[in-house]
Order: C-alpha cells, then sequence, then structure tokens
C-alpha cells in the first residue's frame, strides 16, 4: 500500500486551474456552437437547416416574412453547419456555456426585416433561487439521475471525480441518497420507463432543491426529439435550474454548470454570441 | 476446419448472393429450424433477428466460424406471425427470441421462458418495432417482476436501483441473500430504452449515422463504424486507404479509453483509490487525444459513409504518437504494481466466476468471452478497415474470473498501442475512395470489434439512401445474458461492486 501512496505523492498535482485559470490542455474539445445567423443569406439559411441532423437548425415562415432559429439546447456538435458556414457558426473557445434560462440558447433572425434575436434578457435569481444559492454556495450534494442516457454523461460525471478535476476541491459532491441531496443533475431523454423513478427521485429530495439538465437529450432531446419511447425533454417534467449543453457536455462545462446553480459561476453563453458572449 | 460455405453445401442451403465475406441462403420457413440448429451446433450463432414492415416478417439468423473470415446469414420469410423456436435446442437463441416477440410480435413457438426482457409497463398486443403507436394507449398487464425471488429461513432480498448511488447508468438488481452470501440475482433492464433502431427508420444514412454514433457513448465509435461499414458494404463503396487506417486507430483509441476507465472502476471497487485515479487520469488523457484529432472527446461526428468527415490534423497525430510511449509505460508500471497488491488480487481472484463450461452455449464475445476460452476477435477472424495490415496477439484464458478480466484488459491495452504505432509508422499517403457506381440500395451486416467485443449492425436501404431496416447488435446484448449467473456463483454481497466493474456492461447498449 505504501508504494501506491508513494505513486500517487510522485505523480504530482494534475488538477486543472478550472474556474480560477483557464485550462488550454482540457479545452482541446469545443463545448458549444455559437450562431451569427445575420451572415447567413437567405438561400444559405436553408442550406444550413437542411445540413442540421436534429432540429438546432430551423426555418420558421415562408420565404418574405421567415427567419431561421438556432437552438444550442438541441445541437449536437456535429459540425456539419461550422464546416459549411465558418463565417456563420463556430465552436466557443470557452467551457462557459452554462445558462439558467431556456431562452438563452436560442437565437433567431428574420431576412426579411434584419436580425431580430430571441428573448436573450438575463434572467434575475427569483427569491428563492437566491437563498438556494446562499445555502450551497460553499457546499452543494449531487444525486445523479441517468434518465436515459447513452452513456456518454455518466463517463465524463465519472471523470469529474479523477485528478484532472477533481469536483470535491470545490465543494461539490455526489451523494447516494436524495434524502442528502441538494442538486438533482439529470442526463438522458427521459425515457418512458425512467419517468417514474426520476419524479420518485425529484420528490424524495428536501426543498429548496436545484435541477441541472445535463447533455441536450436533457434539455431537448437531441437525435431522440419525438421518439415514441422519449417523454422529456426534462422541462416538461421537472421545472429545470440550469441547463448545460453537449453531447456530452465537457467535464469542464458540467462544473461551469454546477457552479453556475450556486451562484458561483457566471452565465457567459449566448447562442447568438454577444458582449458577454463567451 | 470447416468453412461456412461447406456447411451450407453439407445441408443443401443455396448461397444466393454473396459479397466480400458476407454469404446469403434463404430457405422456406419450415427449414428454418432445422437449418439454423444444425449450423448452430457447428458454427457460432452471432445473431437472430426479425424484420418486419410491409408484408410478412423476416428472420435472420448470423453465424460465424472459427478460422473462416466470412459470416453466414441465413434468412426465411415467415408466412405467419410465428415460428418454431430455435431454443430447446440453442441455449442462445433464447433472449434473441424473446426480444423478437416483445419488440415485433413475432411468437417463438415452444420458447421454455418466454417473460419481456425490458418492456415494463407497455401496452400488451403494441409490439414497438411494428406496432402504428398511439401514446395514449393504457398500459396493459404484463409488468416484469424480478425472479428467482428466494424464500426460506434468514432470505432476504436487498434491492439496488434503477437509480444508482453514483454517476450510473439505471438499471435495477435484487439480491437474495442469507447474509453474507448471494444467494440468486436477478435484474430488470431496459430503464433506457429508446427504440433507436425503429426512430431510425425512414432517415438519411446520414442523420442515421447521428442515432448510431448514440446508441451507446462510451462506445460510440465501433457502434457508428459498424453501421457505417455496413452501408458501405450494401451500396458497393470502397474506402480510401488512409481513411481506413484512421479507423483503425480511432477504434483502438476507444478500446484504450474504455479500458483505462473499466479498470479504474475496478480498482475504486476494491478500495484502491490511488490506482482508480491513476486509471481515471490515463483515460482522460486519451479523450483528450481523440478531441485533438476530432473535436469530439467521443468521436463522434468525424465518421461519414465512404471515409471520414474531415482529415485528422497531422499536429494531433504527432501529438499522439509522442504520448504512446508515456502510456505504456504508466499503464506497465500500474500493471506491475497491481500484480503485486496482494489484497487486490484476493478481490478480484475467483470473484464472479463464469465456467467455460457455463458460458460456451452463451457465445459471449470481447474480453468476457475472451476470458472464458471464446477464442474470438473481429479483427483477427473478420479483418475490417486497416486490420489485415497490423500485427497483434489475441489473449485467451479460461479463468472466467474477475482476475482474468481485468488480465485480458491489461493485455489489450499493450496490443491497442502496439496496433497505433503500426499504423502511425506506416500512415498512407493516399486517399483515394472509389465511389459507388451502384444505387445505394441493398443490405449487409457491418462488423468491429469493440472494446466490449464483437458488435454486428446490418441495415437495408431503400432506393433513394434512406435506411428501410436497421438492426444493431451491440456486445453488452449478448454479455448480459449470464451475468446474473456470474454474480450468484459462490460470490459474496460485498463482491458485487467488483463483479460488476470487472464485467463493465453497458445499460444503454442492451437497451437502445
Amino acid at each position: 500500500m505504501s508504494r501506491w501512496i508513494a505513486l500517487g505523492l510522485r505523480s504530482g498535482v494534475r488538477t486543472t486551474g478550472y474556474p480560477s485559470r483557464p485550462d488550454p490542455d482540457a479545452e482541446v474539445a469545443p463545448s458549444a456552437v455559437i450562431a451569427d445567423l445575420a451572415a447567413l443569406t437567405a438561400a444559405q439559411a436553408v442550406e444550413a437547416a437542411g445540413l442540421c441532423p436534429t432540429t438546432a437548425i430551423t426555418l420558421e415562415g415562408d420565404r418574405d416574412q421567415g427567419g431561421i432559429k438556432f437552438d444550442a439546447g438541441q445541437c449536437v456538435m456535429c459540425g456539419r453547419c461550422v464546416r459549411a458556414f465558418p463565417g456563420a457558426f463556430s465552436f466557443s473557445q470557452s467551457p462557459d456555456v452554462a445558462v439558467r434560462s431556456r431562452e438563452r440558447l436560442q437565437v433567431g433572425a428574420h431576412w426579411a426585416g434584419g436580425s431580430a434575436p430571441a428573448a436573450d434578457a438575463a434572467v434575475l435569481a427569483t427569491e428563492l433561487e437566491q437563498r438556494s444559492q446562499r445555502l450551497f454556495r460553499r457546499s452543494l450534494h449531487i444525486r445523479h439521475v441517468d434518465a436515459g442516457s447513452c452513456n456518454g454523461c455518466e463517463s465524463e460525471l465519472q471523470l469529474l471525480g479523477s485528478p484532472e478535476y477533481d469536483l470535491h476541491r470545490l465543494g461539490l459532491f455526489f451523494t447516494p441518497t436524495p434524502r442528502h441531496a441538494d442538486a438533482l443533475l439529470v442526463t438522458g431523454v427521459v425515457t418512458r420507463q425512467m419517468e417514474q423513478p426520476l419524479r420518485d427521485t425529484y420528490d424524495a429530495m428536501p426543498d429548496p432543491k436545484i435541477v441541472v439538465a445535463a447533455g441536450v437529450c436533457a434539455i431537448g432531446g437531441g437525435v431522440f426529439e419525438g421518439g415514441f419511447m422519449v417523454n422529456g425533454p426534462l422541462d416538461r417534467i421537472l421545472p429545470v435550474d440550469v441547463y448545460v449543453p453537449g453531447c456530452p457536455p465537457t467535464p469542464l462545462a458540467l462544473l461551469h454548470g454546477l457552479l453556475v446553480a450556486v451562484g458561483r459561476g457566471a452565465e457567459r453563453y449566448r447562442a447568438g454570441g454577444g458582449p458577454d458572449g463567451a | 476446419m470447416i468453412t461456412l460455405r461447406d456447411l451450407a453445401d453439407r445441408l443443401g442451403l443455396a448461397i444466393d448472393g454473396s459479397s466480400s465475406q458476407e454469404l446469403r441462403a434463404r430457405c422456406a420457413p419450415e427449414a428454418f429450424l432445422g437449418a439454423a440448429t444444425a449450423l448452430a451446433a457447428e458454427a457460432v450463432l452471432a445473431d437472430l433477428f426479425a424484420t418486419t414492415g410491409s408484408g410478412q416478417p423476416w428472420l435472420t439468423a448470423v453465424f460465424e466460424a472459427a478460422g473462416d473470415p466470412e459470416w453466414l446469414l441465413l434468412r426465411t420469410q415467415l408466412t405467419g406471425d410465428s415460428f418454431p423456436s430455435l431454443t430447446p435446442a440453442t441455449h442462445v437463441a433464447s433472449w434473441y427470441e424473446r426480444e423478437i416477440h416483445e419488440m415485433h410480435g413475432v411468437q417463438p413457438v415452444g420458447h421454455p421462458a418466454l417473460a419481456r426482457l425490458r418492456l415494463h409497463d407497455w401496452p400488451v398486443g403494441q409490439p414497438p418495432m411494428r406496432a402504428t403507436l398511439d401514446r395514449r394507449l393504457d398500459i396493459g398487464p404484463g409488468v416484469p417482476s424480478l425472479v428467482p425471488i428466494v424464500h426460506g429461513q434468514g432470505v432476504f432480498q436487498l434491492p439496488l436501483g434503477p437509480v444508482r448511488s453514483g454517476p450510473q447508468e439505471s438499471g435495477e438488481f435484487l439480491f437474495n441473500s442469507g447474509g453474507e452470501d448471494l444467494v440468486a440475482v436477478s435484474q430488470l433492464l431496459g430503464f433506457k430504452l429508446r427504440v433507436v433502431e425503429r426512430l431510425a427508420e425512414g432517415r438519411t444514412v446520414d442523420q442515421a449515422l447521428m442515432l448510431a454514433e448514440r446508441l451507446a457513448g462510451v462506445s460510440t465509435f465501433s457502434n457508428a463504424l459498424a453501421f457505417v461499414q455496413a452501408v458501405e458494404r450494401a451500396s458497393a463503396i470502397t474506402v480510401g486507404e488512409r481513411s481506413r487506417a484512421a479507423r483503425t486507430l480511432m477504434n483502438e483509441l476507444e478500446r484504450l479509453h474504455n479500458h483505462f476507465g473499466d479498470i479504474s472502476r475496478l480498482a475504486d471497487a476494491t478500495g484502491l483509490m490511488v490506482a482508480g485515479a491513476q486509471y481515471a487520469s490515463l483515460k482522460e488523457d486519451v479523450l483528450r487525444r481523440c478531441a485533438e484529432l476530432t473535436q469530439h472527446r467521443y468521436l463522434r461526428g468525424i465518421l461519414a459513409v465512404g471515409g471520414l468527415q474531415a482529415p485528422l490534423p497531422d499536429a494531433a497525430l504527432e501529438s499522439l504518437r509522442q504520448r504512446l510511449p508515456e502510456w505504456l509505460r504508466r499503464s506497465a508500471r500500474l500493471e506491475r504494481l497491481l500484480e503485486e497488491t496482494a489484497i487486490f488480487i484476493d478481490r478480484v481472484e475467483t470473484t464472479g466466476v463464469l465456467t467455460p463450461e457455463y458460458a460456451a452455449p452463451h457465445n459471449l464475445v470481447g474480453p468476457i468471452g475472451r476470458s472464458t476460452g471464446a477464442d474470438r476477435d473481429c479483427r483477427r477472424d473478420h479483418p475490417y478497415a486497416w486490420y489485415d495490415q497490423v500485427t497483434f496477439e489475441v489473449l485467451v484464458k479460461s479463468q472466467g474470473d474477475a482476475l482474468a478480466r481485468l488480465s485480458i484488459r491489461l493485455f489489450e491495452i499493450r496490443q491497442s498501442i502496439r496496433i497505433i504505432e503500426q499504423v502511425l509508422e506506416a500512415w498512407p499517403v493516399s486517399d483515394v475512395a472509389a465511389p459507388s457506381d451502384s444505387p445505394a440500395t441493398g443490405e449487409a451486416l457491418g462488423w468491429t470489434e469493440g472494446a466490449g467485443g464483437e458488435t454486428l449492425h446490418w441495415v437495408e436501404l431503400t432506393g433513394d439512401g434512406r435506411l428501410a431496416r436497421w438492426r444493431a447488435r451491440p456486445p453488452a446484448f449478448v454479455n448480459w445474458h449470464p451475468y446474473a449467473e456470474a454474480c450468484a456463483s459462490g460470490n459474496n454481497l460485498t463482491d458485487y461492486p467488483v463483479i460488476e466493474a470487472s464485467f463493465g456492461l453497458s445499460h444503454a447498449e442492451f437497451d437502445r
């Protein structure tokens, strides 16, 4: 056993400096796509919507009055639009992509009358949210529920405990029992057969509680949207406080989501980019 | 050694179609039971599935034989919604037939235990792969129960799941225990059922590929590659040499991060925290190299029909090349330390034993199969991508315990690094793909050896490049079959986390 301890000590500190310092080595995988829809012509918009394998890029209305909408909550980051229209779509260079409102993940543009972004006003924390943020600021116990994921999200969540990310240093802990949990972190589309276990877990948690939707499956359904075994997305079933986009969300994005949940991280991402955009 | 072609000749089966490495035979529905049973006795039944759509259902059995690079697909079109069950003579058919019954509503007559496999509260008479679905249907009877339940003095039941203790996948287990020993274990799976194959029907191949990539997260690449290869074979597309080399490279990177991750969880389950952290750290490093190569940590969005979506950047290949000696050194040191840690070896040796005798009729695949004496590895037996250009060894053991499964993974880590080195060394410059001149229509099998084992995907394409039918048989489907038995065979309750980690079975792959 002493040899293991010696090996552990010899290995030194591998932990990321995030969130205090950016971590270029951990940020090699993009965390979200940013869309500058005004850069697209009408014809390009139609083509971009055709390229998108999910409903992240959609067209609305007819040719004169119509528009295009981008929804990062449905984007699986396949990169097709980024490769075809590099001027309009780009990968976010920051892992700070978690947001508190679904609208912030969406942006729209009308080619008939210039750009008309979807509502993206910052959501003010309610009194209850402020209270839970105060309560959980220093320590947050998380109950994770896999409600029908592909296991990609779980793989990343497990790595949060690895020396590279070490979520305990930030006062974040996974807990086996919902009775001790402050936050419910849900991954997956919420399948028909997982809806009841998910509701039971939520009901077993004491108030106040935070719900985090991690990954596009939980946020919008992703490639499984509209499937007949899919009862989600999550915000149809439970009130969601924080959305973490990604397929799966990178470990840093998950950390950011948990920090945003307790008021220790700022919302930076906005689907259309922007002044405080990441 | 007997080839599938000889076997088919001997049984009088006419081979009515073949492409490279794939023989197709059709027979009358009355002859199917006899032919399939005879084939299963001498060859390996690798998959059995139904396809339903317009017209009568089709039944397909996939066979392979030791030393034969070909596959044999035996197909028959049924005249009704039932067929005589293969299970009484061929044990491995049991779960395949239960799946056919609940998902397609086709009855295997004479199946000894036709319980539901994955559906919990789904209406009776509405097979998900076939029914015109109505969300407002009433829930029918037939909710599966966890059996067996053992009764007796001092015997109690301990449930686990479906919501587990840490960030884990959802599944439910029931332990029957007399205090310390596990008398019997039962499992209830299917919580994550998304019916991926039905969702794909009618989608373009490009869109269906996104689903194949999301069948299971940690085996994204092996599933997607098997799917893409099936599509390419169905439409007679030849893939360029560099793309094939890149696919081989990424197939091995995925094996590496899976094996590192599985061993990390096994070390954690035995309380060896430093080893768990060290292996998790290695997994993270592999994932970062994957991200450098493809912009995605789990290698999504890189595969395309006919090649790759984008070439692998030279800088990332160079950075990978520089990492290999370090991975080899670090994993060799950890392996040595694990072997010399007696308390660790005590926990894994003779834990969760699957004897070769019990395992054999299940046709197990991957490291779990190879730990029980099943000498099968698609990379060697049915070379695909660029595996005919590299040399590697396959380890087979017969102890069937957690230690044997661990040893095989440790061995495969070294082989994977060796394969990646060879691919990088011989990195081909030319990448000329020969586009198909025949229309993309037809059906074909695709296969890969994923980290979990043999992964089979079968597709049927329509003329306009859409998916008519898709059958995915990921390795976890096969390997879950004997799992409960391995848990109960002389183990204690406290062994369960070790057994579970040593199997490393994917719920997402099984539930689909």
